[in-house]
């Protein structure tokens, strides 16, 4: 399956989706396709691309701070035994007072770190994660604090620590 | 018992000079041409343009606005040379000097324009302007 009858196939099954094709030049040409899903068939839409290639190769999952909304976006490799691999970004939002996900670990089990890990730094709820565990921060990092939020739920101008440099050290007295 | 297969290169080997470099002893290892060593700062050509605060990544540098010029700490330097590179004096060239250990990390070995040379500059500045306005005087009394 190539790009184009990839993209042809989805809008099929998703037809309210936003389906966009990029293309990049030298020194490594390569077509990938951008899709945007709504929350509520995003789970569905995974198990799609599931069926379609159950050897998919699942990379990473990105969050962003948006200003109203959370995205994420999946990133995947479909098709890579039969040459060249189609790359595709799969992504959707949340609104910032809601932000539930359905969990897609049951359909790709290796997105489990990456839930918890935007689960810990943006306030992604993923509804049905079998571990939500914290993954990267400490323990004692304080509950509600979202190190990857641009607004007040972010990381404080206080937790922010400057090892100084000695000539403003020596000017301002301190020390 | 089984004869190891590396015992021939063992023994090769046991008749062999050491390839080690005996450091303090001797000279160390001599350095390849573009070696990224310490920073060195030539206070006289900088114009202060802040170029090289902007593109360091580390936080050496720090502006002094009163003389326009910057100072440098080098204990957080990662020698990347991108302050070399962008500045459009030359000001800044990196050495081959590598031998920095030091017991205090503010070190003076590890700055440049430190905070009395920052002084004399001011002071210097100052006559310079004294002199200017003085010279200016002069000029219009003469007319």
């Amino acid at each position: 399956m190539n790009v184009d009858e990839f993209v042809k196939v989805f809008g099929e099954r998703f037809p309210e989706a936003e389906v966009r094709v990029s293309e990049n030049k030298m020194p490594h040409p390569k077509r990938r396709v951008w899709v945007e899903v709504e929350r509520e068939k995003f789970h569905d839409a995974m198990k799609f691309i599931r069926e379609l290639d159950p050897k998919a190769q699942f990379s990473i999952i990105i969050g962003r701070d948006a200003g109203e909304t959370l995205e994420a976006k999946y990133h995947m490799e479909l098709f890579w035994e039969e040459g060249e691999s189609i790359s595709l970004i799969i992504g959707t939002s949340v609104p910032k007072e809601d932000p539930r996900l359905p969990t897609v670990t049951d359909v790709f089990p290796s997105a489990l770190p990456y839930e918890r890990e935007n689960q810990e730094f943006l306030g992604f709820v993923f509804e049905g994660i079998p571990d939500p565990r914290r993954l990267f921060l400490p323990d004692d990092f304080p509950e509600g604090i979202y190190p990857l939020r641009l607004d007040e739920t972010g990381i404080k101008p206080e937790m922010v620590k400057n090892a100084g440099h000695p000539y403003k050290i020596r000017k301002e007295g301190a020390k | 018992m089984k004869v190891p297969p590396t015992l021939s290169t063992v023994l090769g080997n046991l008749f062999k000079k050491p390839a080690t470099n005996p450091f303090p002893v001797s000279e160390p290892v001599p350095v390849p041409e573009g070696f990224r060593g310490k920073l060195v700062y030539d206070v006289d050509k900088c114009v202060g343009c802040r170029l090289c605060v902007m593109v360091c990544p580390a936080g050496v540098i720090e502006y002094v606005p009163e003389v326009r010029k910057v100072t440098f700490w080098l204990g957080r330097c990662v020698f990347c040379q991108q302050c070399v590179d962008v500045c459009p004096v030359n000001a800044l060239r990196m050495s081959d000097e590598f031998l920095l250990a030091t017991t205090d990390k503010y070190d003076d070995n590890l700055r440049w324009l430190k905070e009395d040379e920052v002084e004399e500059l001011k002071r210097k500045l100052e006559e310079q302007k004294k002199a200017k306005e003085a010279a200016k005087k002069a000029a219009e009394k003469k007319e």
